[in-house]
């Protein structure tokens, strides 16, 4: 994919991932023999502009997790090359980075988990999680810690006298705001969202959606945005990568995507997003069958047993994620043939 | 707690017949933190043969309301006040209808426990905490059916097969034999629901049943209750705070807030014609997918109030954005009957007021 991206000026993007792997091992029997891979990622190919939100959607087991850990590296790939711009050191490969390295460029990524129960330590107060990457990265001590975390927690919308509070005494909008305060405070360039708001009541959802828009504008953040509520993820991204079994079937502007989709799997996504409208009730496309599995995928392309726009082609080949529009990629032989509806037809 | 003689009036909902009504129910639970009111006075209607939704943020007293009509609240929770009424249509007696108080019996009684998995079932959110992990799906649909309609293990076999193969399931004779581990989320889901569906019920409560299922999970799912539904008229109860589900799914829609109904109307009229400013604002909320909308969302201020407290006057006067001084906050409105199917609880649409049930 990189040949195509010769029109995107490199100085604009953040980061750029090639032919991305992770593969897992089956292991069984006594001596924890490995018996077969699962292909959580494999061979994913994307690239993020500077500021923007990357909206990244599939169904579960598709890899979009593993794809965002793997690119800040909480997993070592399996293969395949993340480079990111720093803003002090220019491009790095991040897959070919020792850990002891990796130190300096971690402060500009961080993460949002989907759980805000899980993800906070309990034992800990709220002062704590989010003085702890500063500590680490050996910042701030003292009385400016202090003023820093309390910073942070305005920024995130929260009343700093409520720092010496543990995680349980707030609710779960209020720990996904410690969560975010937690992630901001290295003052990171990139953050990866993984389901960020899908534990939330959709009021809350609501009040994070728009604290992380705010955020974005205001420390001039990057986005990516793992997600699968279509919805939400079409209010937030400026563009979408749509997973299938571990790839990406589809890259484009969120626009693009929703309304003139280049991939049979993405059309079917659309059709299936329940419309909140009583009016609009028909739903034309129907997606037979599951996901088929990382660990036996099918030949050829991964989603033919799916497709009702299935050829023999398909079942035999498997079709590299091509640019069919400018920077609108696909990964379907009949790409640029298919009369595809998008999400409000 | 005396039988109210309307009870047996017509449904708020034109020309439907009632199933289920519900009057005045107070669910609380005696906790070691005091006494939470999950249910303040319920009143609402279950309309026969449809698909009605129920929505609100979480702790709205959504689930519970489904736990009290199925008398399923355990300890310590109790229903303190309140009447259920199941009017049941008796398929051998002409369809004559019997109208049974389901508070007066005993949750875990004989006529409970006849009308439980028999003529009201439930499905809940997640297939793989409701299914019994040590049992097959078959041994789980067959003992609902041998308990419930008197058949032996072949003939109830051959039923769980039958049922199986009518929600969608590939190779049913091979799933029976299946335990629920083995099973995917999409699949588990069908299995629970063919437990719930085993002796086609009335009534089906469905407790977020495509929560935790992928879209195109969810898309199938809804696609087939859609279908059971036709075809073998039972209502549906879809608790759910998926806005998109409920546009797709629903008949008609009930709105909770902190364990009262706010407001009962027709899907259209919910969508289209919100009197609540709570339904108003829950829409307002989310993310319209295919709406070309890139401006923020606007959320509801503040959050839910724990139920332990007690707010004065209308419980969601401190988040309402038209409350009125002086009013919302001191009285309680009362529902009332605001047009064709449509019922709400709000001062801006009328004066009723209501007496405070609050019970120690």
């Amino acid at each position: 994919m990189s040949n195509e991206l010769a029109s995107i000026n490199r100085d604009e993007l953040l980061l750029e991932v090639k032919d991305l792997k992770k593969h897992f091992p089956i292991r069984k029997g006594v001596i924890r023999r490995s018996t077969g891979l699962v292909k959580a990622v494999d061979g994913v190919n994307l690239y993020v502009k500077k500021g923007e939100t990357l909206g990244l959607v599939g169904e579960s087991g598709c890899g979009k997790t593993t794809t965002g850990r793997t690119i800040i590296r909480l997993l070592d790939p399996t293969d395949g090359e993340i480079h990111f711009n720093d803003p002090k050191i220019g491009w790095v490969d991040l897959a070919k980075m020792e850990r002891k390295d990796l130190m300096q460029v971690r402060p500009h990524m961080q993460i949002i988990f989907q759980d805000p129960f899980s993800s906070l330590d309990p034992r800990m107060t709220v002062q704590r999680i989010v003085s702890e990457p500063l500590m680490i990265n050996k910042l701030a001590t003292g009385s400016e810690l202090q003023d820093r975390v309390a910073e942070l927690l305005r920024t995130v919308g929260m009343r700093p006298e409520y720092m010496s509070r543990y995680p349980h005494a707030f609710s779960g909008g209020q720990r996904q705001r410690i969560g975010i305060a937690r992630a901001l405070a290295l003052n990171p360039k990139l953050i990866i969202c993984d389901e960020p708001v899908s534990a939330l009541d959709v009021s809350i959802q609501a009040q994070v959606l728009n604290l992380l828009e705010d955020l974005q504008q205001d420390l001039d953040l990057t986005y990516i945005f793992v997600a699968h509520d279509l919805s939400v993820v079409e209010h937030i991204s400026d563009r979408v990568a749509v997973m299938y079994v571990g790839r990406l079937v589809e890259l484009a502007s969120t626009e693009n995507l929703y309304y003139s989709p280049k991939h049979p799997y993405t059309e079917a996504l659309m059709a299936a997003v329940p419309k909140p409208d009583p009016r609009k009730r028909d739903r034309p496309i129907k997606l037979p069958g599951e996901v088929a599995s990382p660990a036996n995928p099918p030949s050829g392309c991964y989603f033919h047993p799916r497709c009702r726009y299935a050829k023999d082609i398909c079942s035999k080949e498997t079709p590299p994620l091509k640019e069919v529009a400018p920077e609108h990629f696909a990964a379907c032989h009949f790409a640029g043939e298919l009369k595809l509806r998008g999400v409000l037809a | 707690m005396n039988q109210s003689s309307e009870s047996t009036t017509k449904s708020v909902f034109e020309g439907e017949d009632t199933i289920i009504k519900v009057r005045d129910l107070h669910t609380y639970f005696y906790t070691d933190l005091g006494i939470s009111r999950a249910l303040n006075g319920v009143n609402l209607e279950i309309p026969r043969g449809k698909v009605m939704g129920v929505v609100g943020e979480s702790g709205c007293g959504k689930s519970v309301t489904a736990l009290s009509i199925m008398r399923m609240v355990a300890k310590p929770g109790k229903i303190v006040q309140g009447d259920i009424t199941f009017f049941r249509k008796d398929k051998k007696k002409n369809d004559a209808i019997e109208e049974i108080n389901l508070t007066k019996l005993e949750g875990m009684g004989p006529e409970m426990r006849s009308i439980r998995g028999a003529q009201m079932s439930m499905i809940f959110q997640e297939p793989m905490t409701s299914l019994n992990p040590s049992y097959t799906i078959g041994d789980q649909i067959m003992e609902a059916i041998i308990l419930h309609q008197n058949v032996d293990k072949v003939e109830a076999e051959r039923r769980a097969v039958e049922i199986l193969d009518g929600v969608g399931m590939a190779n049913p004779s091979l799933i029976v034999k299946r335990y629920p581990h083995e099973l995917s989320g999409g699949m588990r889901q069908r299995a629970m629901i063919s437990l719930a569906l085993s002796c086609t019920p009335a009534v089906l409560f469905a407790d977020e049943p495509t929560t935790a299922l992928d879209v195109t999970t969810e898309a199938q799912i809804l696609d087939l209750m859609r279908d059971l539904q036709k075809r073998i008229d039972m209502s549906i109860v879809f608790i759910t705070h998926n806005l998109g589900v409920v546009a797709q799914m629903c008949d008609y829609v009930t709105v909770m807030y902190l364990g009262r109904v706010v407001e009962q109307a027709t899907i259209d009229d919910t969508f289209y014609n919100p009197m609540h400013p709570y339904t108003s604002s829950l829409l307002r909320s989310i993310p319209h997918v295919g709406s070309h909308q890139k401006d923020r969302l606007k959320p509801i201020r503040g959050v839910v109030p724990d139920p332990y407290s007690k707010v004065k006057g209308c419980p969601f006067h401190p988040r309402c954005d038209k409350a009125m001084r002086g009013l919302c906050d001191v009285k309680v409105p009362g529902l009332t009957v605001v047009g064709k199917s449509h019922t709400v609880r709000c001062f801006l649409h009328s004066d009723v007021e209501e007496e405070s049930t609050y019970v120690q």
